[in-house]
């Protein structure tokens, strides 16, 4: 069965590799490695940065916790969408008109501190790590899927390709993958949500129903391929075959109670049209919120709804600005303007993108309520082709999407691998293009063995997390690097440093499992909540206390960030930035 | 021959009416980081933010009052629309359009922004020809 999946999968990881090969014979210098020469058109570039940014989570992740928790998970497509609006408004044409490569390159040109884009580089590294992390768990679990194999095959095959990949080729190669890859994703999700929609049919929106569990809408049999504890909402009339509860059946009627049941592996239990939908523990919504409430609580256990949504519209809306790998993206926009194009057109992508993984999830809660038995929300993408449309053309569209979450994971780790290797090499090595083969190698490494603790957290959750550090740490630095001129280099290390540090702080003490319930479950699962305003507030009061230490052409510097270039070009000579 | 003879014209001199048409400020004073360089560029960087500002502020009301209103008014929350429910028509497909139309004002209002910025301190009389040459 798993055949055209593999075929699929191999086929991606092959062109990715091809495509990127092409790039050793362009790229030639550090400049091209780093920034494909700054020679990209913006719908090109629009694609390629989508390419970049739609990730494992967006890709498997958001749909699968939308299932589980309710339509409030919906707040992520939403968010990281607009993410992308903030961008533009923010920083998208000053950041370029700037022109330095990397976050940390910028923090050190506007306040003329190379100490500070040394901190800055730690922080890459930290957001770096945190964002790889899903992509790899998302490349464990689709392998698991879709050829058995052990968790930790998957994540070292992502790890040896991409490493791999980035050090022959750099992003000039990357540029032309990342492209094709948005392409790819758009397909894998858009055809398979649009051809479920209409194998599907029309059936009254039962189970979207508030106030109302679901039910099987037909007569289904649900075979366990794994030992499943789920729970019933109401009693029910089943089938059995195999292990239940302790006791053996062979294709026995039993009527099971409101309780929490234990299935063996290899169980089959046949459920009548309209039973209670069993529900796995790894479904299992986190509070009592109804499905159609647009309130997000995975991560928080369902306490004050309402803040940890807005903890992670803040993270989401504002992390953009300060993901590592997608700001590097925006220098290789020719100017300014061509930035801002480019970042519309990424709204526009986005969008689009972002309207299937919520038709899936829909499609899911409708027509297969039988996928609330699975092991991991994460798997529901993977799984509802072959549930919705049996044989041949349910195959075909799962080796679809098999390869866009294939093609998903591939190209943002590469994107966070470049960054990550470039901010490695620039700053703590000699900068050439050997070190910076050697740093991607060396962080591919580190990110697919710390891929292997996290596999039971939700992709959803785990990027959020980094979109929060982001947000907390690299985001007011731009934002007030961009906008501020009394911003001093000694605020802006303070406010990274206490704002990163406290949201990186409260994340791994929640992984710990810290705090599961109360206020304390919000404030540690959805930090950026207080950590960005936190952050702001750190760098305005230290910068207005550190006003001495300001450079004396502040405001000329600011100015040229915001020039049209034509303008700029002519009223000064020098260059702006380290260039 | 009953051509008017042009009416006699009064000129008054008053000093405060004088222009001093070369120095107008510009990208000499840009350049040279004098007090009217400083205050043109000062200006038009308001400008910019506000602009930016203006946009944040429209794009958060619109998307992130939803919890809000939900949180007051149960009843929105739980309301559908054609069956479907209200928050899935909201948060799946709603807001898109409006972010991206915000986004494109954004763009339009910031090119002209530039072009009325580069035509103030840089004006194609500037440039060697007359304005209506």
């Amino acid at each position: 069965m798993p055949d055209a999946s593999v075929g699929a999968i191999a086929f991606v990881t092959l062109l990715t590799i091809m495509v990127g090969a092409r790039g050793i014979r362009v790229a030639r210098t550090p400049d091209d490695f780093l920034v494909a020469a700054r020679q990209v058109p913006p719908a090109l570039n629009a694609a390629a940065i989508s390419g970049e940014y739609l990730s494992a989570a967006s890709f498997l992740g958001i749909a699968g916790l939308v299932v589980a928790q309710g339509l409030g998970a919906l707040w992520y497509s939403v968010g990281y969408t607009a993410g992308y609006l903030v961008l533009l408004l923010l920083v998208a044409a000053p950041l370029r008109r700037f022109g330095a490569y990397t976050i940390p390159d910028f923090a050190a040109g506007r306040l003329r501190s190379p100490r500070l884009g040394r901190t800055a580089t730690v922080l890459v590294l930290v957001i770096g790590l945190f964002y790889l992390l899903p992509q790899m768990k998302g490349a464990g679990i689709t392998l698991q899927w879709v050829l058995g194999t052990p968790y930790w095959v998957g994540v070292a095959t992502l790890g040896v390709v991409v490493s791999c990949n980035i050090a022959m080729g750099g992003m000039k190669g990357i540029t032309f993958v990342q492209c094709f890859q948005y392409w790819l994703k758009l397909c894998a999700i858009g055809i398979p949500a649009l051809v479920l929609l209409f194998a599907a049919g029309h059936d009254p929106w039962r189970n979207l129903a508030p106030d109302q569990a679901p039910v099987f809408t037909s007569a289904t049999t649900v075979s366990l391929p794994q030992a499943t504890d789920f729970t019933l909402t109401r009693p029910a009339q089943v089938t059995v075959t195999g292990l239940l509860g302790q006791r053996q059946y062979r294709d026995l009627r039993v009527r099971l109670c409101a309780c929490r049941y234990q299935a063996g592996p290899g169980t089959t239990i046949g459920f009548g049209k309209g039973a209670p939908v069993p529900v796995s523990l790894a479904m299992a919504p986190a509070s009592t919120q109804p499905w159609d409430s647009p309130f997000l609580t995975a991560g928080t256990n369902g306490s004050h709804p309402v803040a940890a949504t807005y903890g992670v519209i803040i993270a989401t809306f504002f992390g953009a600005i300060g993901l590592p790998h997608i700001l590097v993206r925006f220098y290789t926009n020719p100017d300014g303007e061509a930035a801002r194009r480019t970042t519309l057109i990424v709204v526009a992508l986005l969008s689009t993108f972002y309207l299937f993984p919520a038709v899936l999830a829909v499609l899911a809660r409708l027509h297969a309520p039988q996928l609330y038995l699975s092991s991991d929300s994460d798997d529901i993408v993977l799984a509802l082709p072959s549930v919705l449309l049996p044989g041949l053309p349910g195959e075909l569209l799962a080796a679809l999407v098999a390869a866009g979450a294939f093609a998903a994971f591939l190209s943002t780790s590469s994107g966070l691998l470049v960054s990550v290797a470039g901010a490695l090499s620039h700053d703590f090595m000699n900068g050439g293009v050997t070190s910076f083969r050697w740093c991607a190698i060396a962080a591919g490494v580190v990110a697919t063995t710390a891929a292997l603790v996290i596999e039971r957290f939700s992709l959803a959750l785990l990027v959020g997390w980094a979109f929060a550090i982001a947000a907390s740490s690299f985001c007011p630095l731009m934002v007030l690097g961009i906008w501020w001129h009394r911003l001093t280099k000694v605020g802006a290390a303070a406010g990274i440093v206490v704002g990163g540090g406290s949201c990186l702080a409260a994340i791994v003490s929640t992984m710990l499992g810290a705090a599961s319930t109360g206020w304390g479950a919000v404030l540690l699962g959805q930090p950026a909540l207080w950590t960005v305003p936190l952050a702001f507030t750190v760098m305005i009061v230290i910068s207005l206390l550190t006003q001495r230490t300001l450079p004396g052409n502040v405001g000329r510097v600011m100015l040229r960030m915001h020039l049209p270039e034509a303008l700029s070009r002519q009223a000064y000579r020098t260059p702006l930035g380290l260039k | 021959m009953t051509q008017a003879r042009p009416t006699r014209q009064r000129v008054v001199w008053r000093h405060d009416q004088v222009l001093v048409q070369p120095d107008v400020p510009g990208l000499g004073d840009l350049r040279d980081d004098t007090k009217h360089g400083r205050l043109l560029g000062r200006s038009f960087l308001r400008a910019q933010l506000g602009l930016s500002l203006m946009c944040l502020t429209l794009a958060l009301v619109v998307t992130a009052s939803f919890p809000v209103i939900a949180a007051l008014a149960p009843a929105v929350a739980r309301a559908t629309v054609a069956g479907l429910p209200l928050t899935l028509i909201v948060l799946g497909f709603a807001f898109y359009p409006v972010l991206l139309g915000i986004g494109w004002f954004y763009n339009r209002q910031a090119r002209q922004l530039e072009a009325r910025f580069t035509e103030l301190v840089d004006p194609p009389a500037a440039k060697g020809q007359p304005p209506d040459a």
